[in-house]
């Protein structure tokens, strides 16, 4: 849910961006230190950006028959946790607004603070509660309604902040803000909602084969729990014994 | 991508970014502070003129560029055109919707006008190493180097991916497109993942030592192109408030 080129008035444009720059800043910060300290990092921040950009374009069935994107914030909160994914994100967006012409260079805070910022906390705190809720349920059983809750959530609430943005940069000349923000919440709700579920489903389906195909990588990451040593420690007692 | 390969082929290609940064978006400014009519018409019209004549951009990529942003133009503008919760009933049409609606759309669909012809003007490889003149810091321009050289590969993968799940009916019901949309995802991870490791041990062989420094194709900024560029804006506001001054006259 991009918000166009133009479509909010400048001053709207700049108050975003003022609100968005602080927390640009902080995922830069994080993002120059850890290259400073690990340089070997840097290829694989640029992987993990390559990975966040043709995430949002890849095509997921839609409830109509026809074909979305998914916004993508979800899984790269969880994966790259949210001060890094608003470094990443904003580097995704600028690339999407100059390729693909999604979204604009003056929208281009607006769209950061839904879709790099807000996104991703909303569903870095929802993930980290259902981690915490079903600490007793099988870690794939846990880690899939985690993921699901965090990208269906991640998704509405970017959708939601984007409508809040052009509700205050069009209110109703009767209603006010809120009745421009009904106006728009219902208008992007029909579509949106739905496709929310359907990618807090792809997503479930995407880390459940990670798990099985880069448990290394998700260990890594920290989105895996460490592997209980008890058992291994069992073993080597036991190739003692033996 | 459609829009970068536009821009590699058009000859304003070896044009300084800051020419035409100065051109599109000084049109840009026009089609957002200027008043709407006639401001947001001669604005995009000044921008197409630009991209399809000199900078010999297709009309036809220009239109497929210009097609995803200006369905969203029209599906926010919508919005504007009901007032929901008020006293004419839960959902009904808005008294003065329509001027506002074709308002906002007339300044946006300007707006996307300019950027596309910034953007199917300037490779994004010619932006990114200006970027640490602009002050981001070095570590960050080079990932953001590396997210741009290493997307071309990941989309590739994709689409490649995408069309074997296709072929296997992978999207055949949605159920199974679910399925696929989510086995896509995690093997495009894992592929980058590998990707980057790979390249790491090629860089390391050749000595690498942390530093990923590329040829830039130097292209000097000339302050007579800077004022060539920024003439048309400016022409464009002195006729907008020109005319707006001779209308307000009595």
């Amino acid at each position: 849910m991009h918000i166009a080129e133009g479509f909010l008035p400048w001053q709207h444009a700049a108050a975003w961006t003022a609100a968005a720059a602080p927390f640009v800043a902080h995922g830069i910060r994080t993002m120059t230190l850890a290259v400073r300290a690990d340089p070997d990092s840097k290829l694989l921040l640029g992987a993990s950006g390559a990975f966040c950009f043709v995430l949002s374009a890849l095509k997921i069935p839609s409830i109509t028959g026809s074909c979305s994107h998914p916004t993508g914030v979800g899984l790269g909160a969880v994966l790259f946790r949210p001060p890094v994914m608003a470094a990443l994100g904003t580097v995704t967006l600028l690339f999407q607004a100059l390729l693909l012409a999604h979204g604009g260079l003056t929208t281009l805070g607006a769209n950061v603070f839904s879709m790099a910022v807000v996104g991703p906390w909303a569903a870095y705190g929802t993930y980290r509660a259902v981690r915490a809720l079903t600490r007793s349920l099988p870690e794939t059983t846990a880690l899939g309604l985690a993921v699901f809750f965090a990208s269906a959530l991640a998704s509405v609430s970017a959708y939601t902040v984007t409508s809040l943005q052009l509700a205050l940069a069009h209110p109703d000349p009767a209603d006010g803000f809120l009745g421009a923000f009904a106006a728009f919440a219902a208008v992007f709700s029909l579509t949106q909602i739905p496709l929310a579920v359907i990618e807090g489903l792809v997503t479930v389906v995407v880390v459940r084969l990670l798990s099985t195909v880069g448990r290394d990588d998700l260990r890594r990451l920290g989105v895996l729990r460490s592997p209980d040593p008890a058992p291994a420690a069992a073993h080597r007692t036991d190739e003692k014994a033996g | 991508m459609l829009i970068d390969a536009a821009a590699y082929r058009s000859p304003w290609r070896r044009l300084h970014p800051a020419v035409k940064g100065m051109l599109f978006g000084g049109l840009l400014v026009c089609a957002l502070a200027l008043p709407a009519w006639p401001g947001a018409p001669l604005a995009a019209a000044v921008a197409l003129g630009a991209a399809l004549g000199p900078a010999r951009v297709a009309p036809r990529d220009f239109a497929r560029a210009a097609r995803g942003p200006l369905l969203f133009v029209l599906t926010g503008a919508a919005a504007l055109l009901v007032s929901v919760g008020g006293p004419e009933g839960a959902v009904a049409f808005a008294p003065d919707g329509g001027a506002r609606a074709a308002e906002v759309a007339g300044r946006a669909a300007a707006a996307v006008c300019c950027q596309i012809a910034f953007a199917c003007t300037t490779p994004l490889a010619d932006v990114l190493p200006r970027l640490s003149r602009a002050g981001v810091p070095e570590p960050v321009v080079e990932v953001v180097a590396l997210v741009y050289r290493m997307l071309f590969v990941a989309l590739e993968g994709s689409r490649r991916i995408r069309a074997a799940q296709t072929a296997r009916l992978g999207y055949n019901g949605w159920r199974a497109g679910v399925r696929s949309a989510g086995a896509l995802g995690a093997a495009l991870f894992v592929r980058s993942y590998d990707r980057a490791r790979r390249l790491q041990r090629g860089l390391e062989c050749r000595g690498y030592t942390g530093a990923l420094t590329v040829l830039v194709a130097e292209s000097p900024l000339r302050p007579a192109a800077l004022a060539a560029a920024a003439a048309p804006p400016v022409l464009v506001a002195a006729a907008v408030l020109g005319a707006g001054a001779l209308g307000a006259a009595p």
